[in-house]
């Protein structure tokens, strides 16, 4: 124990000065109370020693207490000779130096060991310990004596105070600081407390910075007006300070709220910008809101998921583009292009890639919807049926006419985040989307080409043109391909079955 | 001259205490327990009460509770002598009637800022 034995030698030392020194009766007598003071401190020590305690282990309250109160008594004393001392000796103030020191010391170790250990069950955002308690407050009242005390106070609470004595003081520390809450006189000379409420509620900046009034006995009518003009809750002088600290601290949880609320809905903004800015390009606004209702849609590793994948491209191309000016070919591949990606997100559809003039779509991912086929398919019709207006687009500026064909396929996917940390894009990699190439590399200008897979999935009634078997390479079965015409029925099948049955 | 009465029942703290105040020129009584206290207001009426919360006898929420129930001695500012940071013997005093408080290990100079506040 390291604190009783600089104790030990500071008793000694200060009785030492009792012996040696003359002294005057008063000095005499007051460093008499500090050895005695500084004994009985010796004593507590060792009796905590014989106990096998220490200032760090101790827990039982009534001796923290009783250590803490002698301590501070020998603190006191030397004090005491320090402040009465005007002219002491080098030896006398070295020692009580030393003593102050050392009590200092031994109230830092004492206090540190106090700090309530951490108890999970009292760890909570409402939790009224003095801990969490802290806040900045600003104190507008052009009475000294009010300022001094209310600081007072709400230091003791271990809050920081900004004491202003009118007006313009507070908006310039408004303006400078990060205020939780201000305590505002009513009575001021330059600008009554009204007007300066009254400024606050109409900033942007300050509206939400609760604002207590301080009123004096009879001023009802004027505390009526304020809470009405948006403060939060009034005091009387003289203050209580239980009820100062109650309203303080209901005053600065509302404060921490709407900061939280705050801080909640500029991450919500943030996050949804950033979803926007990635999907949003290729995405449909209705994937893209369904994205945001479930962010966990977004948590793509890479999963195992059924999709339809459509997949067109412009017939004989590079014949086309061998004819025209490499300014043409980008014309007329934007013209296409622009207007296609617009039909496929009206279909709830995702561009996962443009690759020259062909188009890879999904339905289906990265959110899944029970209508994916059928609107892939409900798309490529549309799709074909749009390639008049590209041509009108087409002809007016010159370029030749084209057409697409279009495959569908359905099946299994992996569908995920594809990349490198640095560059990854969102997109499917499978068997499905080879087969969907395959089927699309078969189909002639103006035709839509849908596997058996598809159709199955699909609930609408189709009329439906030929049917080839491919054998495509690295395929092992006979894959049957329909052409789709056209949707026959607007009613789906289950429905229909339904109608029958009933 | 300010009076102040002390109310404190640990001798040596109530000496320094003493001690300290006359030295800053203040006309200091003290007594050791609450009930002692309350006869001590019966004949004298001091400028505030400095007052230990710990006491024998009638403790300090009690004498503070008689002494704000009493015409006499009602308006006496009362500063209570608090034992510990954490606990909540502040609140309490508060709540008793006290009008501030001061945690031990007394800081002096800020206890003169009270006192000098309150009277």
């Amino acid at each position: 124990m390291r604190e009783l034995a600089r104790l030990q030698s500071l008793q000694v030392k200060t009785g030492q000065l009792l012996t040696k020194s003359r002294l005057d009766e008063i000095l005499r007598s007051d460093i008499e109370k500090l050895y005695n003071a500084l004994e009985q401190n010796v004593n507590k020590f060792e009796q905590l020693h014989q106990d096998g305690e220490s200032l760090e282990t101790l827990d039982d309250p009534a001796r923290r207490h009783d250590i803490r109160n002698a301590i501070g008594i020998a603190r006191g004393y030397a004090e005491l000779i320090k402040e009465t001392e005007t002219l002491p000796t080098a030896t006398l103030s070295n020692l009580l130096d030393k003593i102050i020191l050392w009590t200092n010391k031994s109230l830092n170790i004492l206090e540190r060991s106090a700090k309530p250990r951490f108890d999970p069950n009292k760890f909570s955002v409402t939790s009224s310990d003095n801990e969490d308690f802290e806040g900045n407050i600003l104190i507008l009242d052009d009475q000294p004596a009010n300022r001094d005390i209310l600081g007072r106070h709400i230091r003791n609470l271990g809050l920081n105070t900004f004491a202003c004595a009118n007006a313009t003081e507070a908006f310039s520390v408004l303006e400078n600081n990060d205020i939780d809450l201000i305590l505002l006189d009513l009575v001021m000379p330059e600008m009554s407390g009204h007007e300066v409420l009254a400024r606050l509620k109409t900033s942007e900046l300050w509206r939400a910075v609760p604002v207590i009034v301080i009123s004096g006995l009879g001023e009802q009518a004027e505390v009526i007006k304020c809470i009405e003009a948006g403060a939060e809750d009034y005091l009387q002088k003289p203050f209580n300070s239980v009820l100062l600290k109650a309203r303080l601290r209901a005053g600065l949880n509302r404060k921490r709220w709407v900061d939280k609320e705050r801080h909640l809905s500029n991450e919500l903004e943030k996050s949804h910008r950033f979803i926007k800015n990635t999907f949003g390009r290729y995405l449909s606004t209705e994937i893209v809101n369904n994205l945001l209702e479930k962010p966990h849609g977004l948590d793509m590793g890479g999963s195992l998921q059924t999709v339809t994948i459509l997949m067109a491209d412009i017939r004989s191309f590079t014949t086309i583009s061998e004819k025209l000016s490499p300014q043409n070919v980008v014309l007329l591949l934007n013209n296409y292009l622009g207007i296609m990606a617009e039909v496929i997100m009206e279909h709830s559809g995702i561009v996962d890639e443009f690759i020259g003039d062909a188009i890879l779509a999904l339905f289906g991912a990265p959110v899944a919807n029970p209508n994916d086929t059928d609107n892939a398919i409900r798309c490529a019709i549309a799709m074909q049926h749009k390639m008049e207006e590209v041509n009108h687009l087409n002809r007016e500026q010159g370029l030749p006419e084209i057409q697409i064909g279009i495959g569908l396929n359905t099946g299994e996917v992996v569908a995920g985040n594809i990349g490198s940390s640095k560059r990854s894009k969102y997109g499917v990699v499978g068997h499905t989307v080879n087969l969907t190439s395959r089927v699309e590399d078969q189909t002639e200008k103006g035709e839509i080409l849908a596997t058996q897979a598809t159709l199955e999935q699909s609930n609408l009634t189709l009329s439906l043109g030929r049917t080839l078997e491919l054998k495509p390479k690295g395929v092992s079965e006979v894959v049957r391909v329909s052409a789709v015409n056209e949707i026959t029925s607007a009613i789906d099948k289950k429905q229909k079955s339904k109608q029958n049955t009933g | 001259m300010k009076r102040i009465l002390i109310v404190e029942d640990n001798e040596l703290n109530r000496d320094m205490l003493t001690r300290r105040l006359v030295r800053k020129d203040y006309s200091v009584a003290s007594v050791d327990d609450g009930q002692k206290a309350l006869d001590y207001l019966e004949q004298e009426i001091p400028d505030i009460i400095l007052m230990d919360m710990d006491l024998p006898v009638l403790n300090g929420w009690q004498t503070c509770q008689a002494v704000r129930k009493n015409q006499k001695t009602r308006d006496i500012p009362i500063i209570a002598l608090t034992a510990h940071a954490m606990s909540d013997d502040k609140q309490k005093a508060i709540e008793a009637g006290c009008n501030d408080y001061a945690t031990k290990p007394i800081d002096f100079p800020k206890l003169i800022e009270q006192i000098e506040s309150l009277t």
